[in-house]
């Protein structure tokens, strides 16, 4: 597995889904140190939540952002 | 003399054998004679052109609390179920003191949406042990019900409030054995746990704070009697729901015992997530156990309403800015005509119609009536507005609080669905019929799989969609009476239309205790359906048969 | 008995078991402020959901381990 020039997780990937419960629900895509992915579902209070602490008005904005920015004390 | 005879239809029997022109006998609430039936009977049922099967069997459902003032779970029975699972995701309504009835009652809400008057006006609570909860709704059964008995509910008995704390300990985790026992004796077909709901207060359900022990006491139980463990995991995390599938076999394996999980989900956002996690089951049943992933036929929907923000617009960034805004002066910018100017620029040169336009205005809210059910794109019309504009104003018009309707965001590709749902491995169910009350309709989940999975894709055949929510579901839990039209079995049976069975649109109704509202869908292609060998529905009507049991 | 494909590594919190406990314990060989960012990392699942923050419950999996890259 190739190694990414990383220090941390980013996010590389971000959409929308549908919750189980009806909600809108975002499933960002964790790229790790070691090069390797995969995705995290947040439920729609936690998507909103990282979007307003990023700054971020789209989506995209969220791209490159650390994992820290996902866990409130982290 | 038969006191049935269901006469010249298709008999599709429930084994997944090609179907054929016969007869179908009942005597003494079971099947007597299939086939070429001679004799008479003291009622005939013409079902020339239409097929007749064995009545489907729904495996996840939250009924339990409108069984006790609706033995006919409506509407499931008009959809041709004859038996549902309630008491899944670790919540039943028994085993349960009297003083933890509200800490019980408040889960209930948050998961299934149900009213308050729900639980203080539409029955008596005249039980505390699972025998009176069986008891207190064999009253009135109109279908047949496989209770589960929940997790949480046998470790609040134990631990009380501790429940929501702290690990068990090991003379707590004995008398939660004991008193899963006396559920199964009791008629419980099963105990149900869950990996992620949560109460009203936003605290985990009990459940979740089980030490992999005290699940192990637990299984060891089930094992006794060979009975099912159902759990619902976490979503679209495919290697988090490996993990439990790899939990649920060491289990299985371990203590002899069927288990299922629910739901699984296919995703365009993780498309591997229902693959991998179908691949982990084969290679776990390749090794003896049974872990059965439950897979439910309809798209999922997003609904949404301006009066709380909605990751449904985080692809339209000023939008997502002003909807984020507090109450006051997100009303405000919504109100001011040179932001909306820019929200509407922000649509395209459509005004939003390819965005919007396929939304649907839903009902059992502030929307008005009249508007209940239509596309945005046709209140748009009406309007002489474009979509974006009128999605705005008509928020404005009535509080924000109209909510709208983006079908077919998740589990939504037929053609990726349908060999899933028609693996031999995977499990048709997780309707969550009775759940979600508020928010959308779990019901006619069976029309839908003959409607969009045998008609329109042709992902199987008619008998082979018959035979996954009968024979198959009953063989999963061991309901050894039922799933098959077969002399001696019981006479579930249900006489449809293989060309038009669906489900209706969705419409909010108001028939919950309290008038309070839920989101339904009504049964197309039923005529008949037959409960323990009684006719329950008919042209379009409930009987009053009370012919249903809680099976085992 | 047939022979499972690797999957990533997961365990279950202990009764009380803190994220630092575990991370001890899940990787002893690591600094324990790298390994308990990495826990945290690995596991959003539990780390960024509602719930009292660093709470971990006896049923919650754990991952101790990036995820395995699948072809």
């Amino acid at each position: 597995m190739p190694e990414s020039a990383l220090d941390e997780a980013v996010i590389v990937g971000a959409e929308i889904v549908a919750g189980h419960d009806g909600t809108a629900e975002l499933v960002v895509r964790l790229l790790h140190p070691d090069g390797s992915e995969h995705p995290v579902l947040l439920d729609e209070d936690t998507g909103l939540k990282l979007m307003e602490a990023c700054g971020a008005s789209s989506l995209e904005d969220l791209y490159g952002q650390s994992w820290r920015r996902i866990v409130p004390d982290a | 003399m038969f006191d049935v005879i269901v006469r010249g239809g298709t008999v599709v029997d429930g084994s997944g054998a090609p179907g054929f022109q016969g007869d179908v006998a009942v005597k003494d609430g079971k099947i007597a004679a299939v086939g070429q039936v001679s004799g008479e009977a003291r009622q005939v049922i013409d079902a020339s052109g239409r097929v007749v099967a064995p009545g489907f069997i729904d495996p996840h459902t939250h009924f339990d609390v409108q069984l006790l003032w609706d033995g006919a779970a409506k509407p499931a029975l008009e959809h041709g179920v004859t038996c549902v699972v309630p008491g899944n995701c670790s919540l039943s309504l028994a085993p349960l003191k009297a003083a933890d009835r509200r800490a019980v009652v408040g889960m209930f809400q948050q998961i299934e949406e149900m009213p308050p008057e729900a639980f203080t006006t539409a029955f008596e609570w005249t039980w505390e042990d699972f025998a009176g909860y069986r008891a207190a709704i064999e009253k009135g059964l109109s279908i047949n019900v496989a209770p589960l008995v929940g997790h949480s509910v046998i470790r609040l008995w134990v631990m009380g409030p501790a429940a929501q704390e702290r690990a068990a300990t090991p003379g707590e985790i004995a008398a939660m054995q004991d008193l899963l026992r006396e559920c199964l004796d009791a008629g419980a077909v099963g105990l149900s746990t869950s990996f992620v709901d949560l109460d009203e207060h936003g605290r985990p359900v009990p459940s979740r704070y089980a030490q992999a022990e005290e699940l192990d006491a637990l299984a060891a139980v089930l094992g006794e009697y060979g009975r099912m463990l159902q759990v619902v995991p976490e979503f679209y995390a495919t290697d988090i729901t490996i993990a439990r599938i790899d939990q649920l076999a060491d289990l299985s394996i371990r203590h002899n015992i069927p288990t299922t999980f629910s739901p699984l989900f296919d995703t365009l956002a993780v498309p591997d997530n229902a693959e991998r996690a179908i691949a982990r089951v084969e290679e776990q049943f390749a090794r003896g156990a049974r872990v059965w992933p439950q897979m439910q036929t309809r798209p999922i929907d997003i609904s949404f309403s301006l009066l709380r923000p909605s990751l449904f617009f985080a692809r339209l960034p000023r939008w997502v800015r002003i909807l984020r805004q507090p109450l006051d002066q997100r009303l405000a910018a919504l109100r001011d005509p040179e932001t909306r100017e820019k929200m509407l620029a922000d649509l395209g040169p459509d005004g939003g119609e390819a965005m919007f336009g396929r939304l649907i205005a839903r009902g059992g809210d502030a929307c008005p009536r009249a508007l209940v059910g239509k596309t945005l794109s046709q209140i748009a019309k009406d309007r002489g507005q474009p979509a974006g504009l009128a999605l705005i104003e008509l928020s404005l018009e009535n509080g924000l609080d109209v909510a709208f309707l983006s079908a077919g965001q998740g589990h939504q590709v037929t053609d990726r669905i349908g060999p899933m749902l028609a693996h031999p491995l995977v499990h048709i169910g997780a309707s969550d019929g009775g759940a979600h009350l508020a928010s959308f309709s779990t019901y006619g989940d069976t029309g839908y799989l003959f409607s969009e999975f045998v008609r329109k894709a042709g992902a199987m055949s008619l008998e082979k969609a018959v035979a996954k929510i009968t024979s198959e579901t009953a063989d999963i839990w061991g309901l050894k009476d039922r799933g098959r039209l077969q002399p001696g079995l019981a006479a579930d049976i249900v006489v449809f239309d293989a060309a038009t069975i669906d489900r209706e649109d969705e419409l909010p109704v108001f028939d919950m205790p309290g008038d309070g509202m839920r989101y339904t869908r009504a049964a197309r292609g039923v005529d008949t359906v037959l409960v323990n060998g009684a006719v329950a529905y008919s042209g379009g009507a409930y009987t009053d048969a009370k012919s249903g049991v809680v099976c085992v | 008995m047939a022979e499972l494909s690797r999957q990533r590594r997961f365990v279950t919190p202990g009764p009380g078991e803190t994220v630092e406990q575990l991370a001890a314990r899940a990787m002893p060989d690591q600094p324990l402020e790298s390994a308990v960012d990495r826990i945290k990392s690995w596991n959003l699942h539990v780390f960024a959901m509602r719930r009292p923050p660093g709470l971990m419950l006896g049923s919650d999996v754990i991952f101790v381990e990036p995820p395995v890259t699948h072809a």
